[in-house]
């Protein structure tokens, strides 16, 4: 727990909202156990002892048996930082409760299946950094039209377009709120590239959007 | 000793309880008001919540009642404060669904920081304990993180309360009789030695995984006789030697007011 994190008291992840991951798996999600496609937004929270800030340093994860785990993933979303508390808010004005747009680093172990909440993929300490800083909503027009690349060592290994997003910012944050109430500083990731890419110890990764800023981290374990 | 959030008089106060009901502040002032009184609004007991999880199908009993094979590690999910609210407060049914139903049980309150904590000293991170009603909406599951945040993460579907009993006053959390009432009428009647998974394990288990830290909750698990509950409803979830838990259901629409 980073006692510097700009999250405040919750930091909520939208998994599967990358159309081309979703087409992709489209036969898998007609099989056992998942019988048909998500038909809501599939969330996911990274807990307290996952956020952590700019410039820290991401652990590389242990299995149950106290050895280095051999593969560690990361993926990059936008960060909506609500500003108000939000309860049940259409989509038409959803947007005007956000306070401000960030960055959110998801490092986890790869995604092998969405059944079960993936607890042991997705809590691992220090593995959500957000930041570097909240860039005001009033300067960001339309945050569907945002692009996030991840380099890892200098060289881009993933691109993503917002506009490729299966739900929007604003439905998203529509429907968020219809299941629970949003208060002031919590943060919403409300997509990632389908293709997590692997990261390994020592790397340093870069998670940028233009416009937003650029959040550095490196993994531990070298 | 047990300890309680309440607002009594317009305050907000910690208290702690003594074994004759005596209810007394953080400055050591005697309140003159019984336990039961309607005077006291309860809140939530945990003053800073932190990661609250929860365990799925952690009876046998009510894994076959639910038609699933017993799981061989816990299925654990996490739920935010949004969910919690007090003793004698409400938690609404949204509209238009067919099945909801309360959970009783027994929640560990995490009290020191711990990673890789081993199963024999679990028990030294555990606070105390309380009673948690994790309600679950049936209509909305899917097989994605299942169960999904829709299920199991909306506003007001914890009550959790309405105090903490020390660890060192619950000398086996793994014999207590767990009982809820709809209406007075008895729906669940089990016991904590059926849990697969008891709490030294799952605090082994997740502190494998991650840092547990002051504040963080552990809800284990319902056994055998979940029933549907309807706005006016009002469920009693009690667990012996820790505390009963009193909430009244209400519509979607009386829960939100002005917001509906």
């Amino acid at each position: 727990m980073t006692a510097n994190s700009l999250v405040h008291s919750k930091l909520v992840c939208v998994a599967l909202n990358d159309k081309a991951q979703l087409a992709a798996l489209d036969a898998t999600f007609h099989q056992d156990p998942y019988k048909k496609p998500p038909t809501q937004p599939v969330l996911y929270y990274k807990p307290r002892n996952t956020w952590s800030q700019e410039g820290a340093e991401v652990e590389w994860a242990r299995d149950f048996d106290g050895n280095p785990v051999a593969a560690m993933v990361v993926g990059a979303s936008l960060g909506v930082v609500i500003g108000k508390t939000t309860c049940r808010v259409s989509p038409q004005e959803a947007l005007s409760h956000v306070g401000g747009y960030t960055v959110v680093a998801d490092y986890s172990l790869p995604e092998q299946n969405y059944y079960r909440p993936d607890i042991k993929g997705k809590c691992l300490d220090t593995s959500a950094p957000v930041g570097p800083k909240i860039i005001p909503a009033a300067e960001i027009a339309n945050p569907d039209a945002l692009s996030i690349s991840i380099t890892v060592n200098g060289s881009v290994k993933s691109v993503f377009k917002l506009s490729q997003m299966q739900r929007s910012v604003a439905e998203l944050i529509s429907i968020i709120s219809s299941i629970m109430t949003l208060q002031p500083g919590e943060v919403i990731a409300v997509g990632f590239a389908g293709n997590r890419v692997p990261v390994a110890k020592g790397d340093k990764v870069a998670a940028s959007i233009e416009g937003i800023g650029t959040l550095t981290n490196t993994l531990g374990g070298a | 000793m047990r300890h309680a959030r309440i607002i009594f008089e317009g305050r907000e106060l910690d208290v702690d309880i003594d074994a004759q009901d005596r209810i007394t502040t953080q400055n050591g002032e005697q309140l003159d008001v019984a336990l039961d009184s309607d005077l006291i609004t309860w809140l939530p007991p945990v003053k800073e919540p932190g990661t609250i999880f929860a365990l799925g199908i952690n009876y046998a009993d009510h894994a076959t009642e639910l038609a699933f094979e017993p799981p061989k590690e816990p299925l654990v999910f996490i739920k935010h404060a949004n969910t919690l609210t007090g003793h004698k407060q409400v938690s609404y049914r949204p509209d238009g669904i067919e099945y909801q139903h309360y959970e009783c049980e027994l929640v560990a309150v995490i009290g020191k920081t711990g990673k890789n904590i081993k199963r024999e000293n679990a028990l030294d991170y555990v606070a105390g304990y309380t009673v948690c009603n994790d309600f679950a909406i049936r209509d909305y599951l899917e097989n994605y993180y299942r169960p999904n945040l829709r299920v199991k993460s909306r506003d007001s579907l914890l009550p959790m309360g309405p105090w903490i009993v020390d660890t060192a006053d619950i000398p086996d959390a793994n014999a207590l009789k767990l009982t809820t009432t709809v209406n007075g009428k008895l729906t669940q009647d089990g016991n904590t030695k059926d849990m697969i998974f008891d709490v030294p394990y799952v605090i082994e288990y997740l502190s494998k995984i991650m840092t547990l830290n002051p504040g963080d909750m552990i809800c284990t698990g319902t056994p055998h006789g979940i029933v549907d509950c309807q706005p006016g409803d009002t469920i009693v979830c009690s667990i012996e030697n820790v505390c009963s838990l009193e909430t009244r259901m209400v519509s979607e629409q009386e829960y939100y007011g002005d917001k509906y």
